[in-house]
């Protein structure tokens, strides 16, 4: 047999598919699930773009098997934004200008992300070593950087409020 | 990609019994940092994949200062990262695993995958030979033993033979007053390979060198040990005229290639000066703590 059945839970939906072995799982969360904020552009594991969360760790859905992926939690960019309104994080890139073509930012943004719920005040190096493995060929970093700081800051602050 | 069947056992004996089943058709996974690449870029072509992640314990760390060390074949950069015993007993090995790829490859790839894709330029090879690691590996008969050194036979060749699985790593408690250092020359400081890499791990005491061990990377057919450099240095004085002719030692011992990432002469050099910096930064590592 050179299929098999997974069950995976994306964006907290449990979703049951019966897969090519070969079948990556981004191939499977654009093309099975047509979630295509999760880019695919290097497919060999080295830009990032293609970045999502599973089970809260960030890793490159092109060189990850499908089957591989079986049982796990995985989160991509589409469910960041919660009722129309968009992640803080999202926000922040958008204000920062730390888009510009936007093939690298949702890979960029979970990268972020992984951090921000991990560390909640990092310094400017350890964001750098949070994106590192995400490449952005437009804007030079700079701005991407800004942005995840300023939305730690935003976060903390409407954390503080919360209690 | 082309496609094939694909296995998860649960036990190693389940794993080496469908790799013997299926012989030189059958590629075994890991994290899959390096397979899924050849696999997509046609290098190779498994009709039949085995994943090792379901067979319980290969992802486990365990130490005792009697025992010493133990990683399971299967732990991750970013686990290993994490790990207590290691950051106090084995610093190099921490130092090595920061310096791995990215997050994304540190949550995934594995220290066993690593080694058995055993490239001249391996980052683990270096702590490991400093620490002077065992392999332990199994197969159709009994467990083997074969020390790090011996693992690796040639550019992306190991000594395993048919049938037989790299399950962990054993490394002995270090000396307490031991000091070391992993230096990694790499354009970047994330996804990247060395030009070469240095592993150092010295004890020193009355202004002398007791016990020295230097790894190198990338700049021979395996990743070595710079055997004749390190009994140079010891007995020796701890002073910079040793140290400058262990590394020139070390120079010799290498054989470094001329590829696309730098040629034979420049990694000679890297060899003379990152042999010089990795002794020098741990010996003042020795002296602050004195």
């Amino acid at each position: 047999m050179k299929k098999s059945q997974i069950r995976i839970r994306v964006n907290g939906e449990w979703h049951e598919l019966t897969v090519p072995n070969k079948k990556t799982l981004l191939e499977v969360i654009r093309e099975d699930l047509n979630l295509t904020g999760t880019k695919k552009m290097c497919d060999t594991g080295e830009c990032g773009s293609c970045t999502v969360l599973m089970d809260g760790m960030v890793v490159n859905s092109c060189i990850v098997l499908a089957v591989d992926a079986n049982g796990k939690e995985i989160t991509t960019i589409e469910s960041l934004s919660q009722i129309g309104k968009l992640h803080p994080i999202q926000e922040e890139f958008i204000d920062k200008g730390a888009i510009q073509c936007g093939f690298c930012t949702p890979g960029m943004i979970l990268s972020a992300k992984a951090l921000l719920d991990q560390n909640p005040n990092p310094s400017e190096f350890e964001v750098k070593k949070a994106i590192s493995g995400n490449f952005c060929r437009c804007t030079g970093y700079v701005r991407i950087v800004n942005a995840i700081l300023s939305a730690a800051e935003r976060l903390r602050s409407e954390n503080d409020e919360g209690i | 990609m082309e496609n094939f069947e694909y296995f998860e056992p649960r036990t190693l004996k389940e794993a080496v019994g469908l790799l013997v089943k299926y012989k030189g058709g059958a590629r075994l996974l890991a994290g899959g940092t390096d397979v899924m690449i050849e696999m997509k870029g046609g290098y190779v072509k498994p009709k039949y994949l085995i994943n090792l992640k379901k067979i319980k314990g290969l992802d486990k760390i365990s130490f005792s200062k009697k025992e010493g060390l133990r990683i399971g074949a299967l732990v991750t950069w970013s686990t290993l990262l994490s790990s207590k015993p290691i950051n106090q007993y084995y610093p190099v090995l921490r130092e090595t695993a920061s310096l791995i790829g990215c997050p994304q490859i540190r949550n995934i790839g594995t220290i066993g995958g690593n080694i058995c894709h055993a490239s001249p330029s391996a980052d683990s090879a270096p702590a490991l030979m400093i620490y002077e690691a065992q392999c332990v590996v199994a197969g159709p008969g009994r467990e083997r033993i074969i020390p790090i050194e011996k693992i690796f036979t040639g550019v992306q060749k190991i000594s395993l033979k048919k049938g037989e699985i790299l399950t962990g790593f054993r490394l002995p408690t270090p000396d307490t007053e031991s000091k070391g250092c992993y230096l990694k020359f790499s354009p970047r400081r994330a996804m990247d390979l060395p030009i070469v890499g240095v592993g150092v791990l010295v004890r020193a005491s009355d202004g002398i060198f007791q016990d020295v061990k230097i790894a190198l990377g990338a700049v021979a057919p395996t990743p070595i040990r710079a055997r004749r450099a390190e009994s140079l240095l010891c007995g020796m004085p701890v002073n910079d005229e040793s140290i400058r002719k262990a590394a020139g030692e070390a120079v010799k011992e290498s054989k470094p290639i001329t590829d696309v990432r730098a040629s034979r002469d420049y990694r000679l050099g890297l060899v003379e000066e990152l042999t010089h910096r990795a002794i020098a930064l741990s010996i003042s590592k020795n002296i602050t703590l004195e």
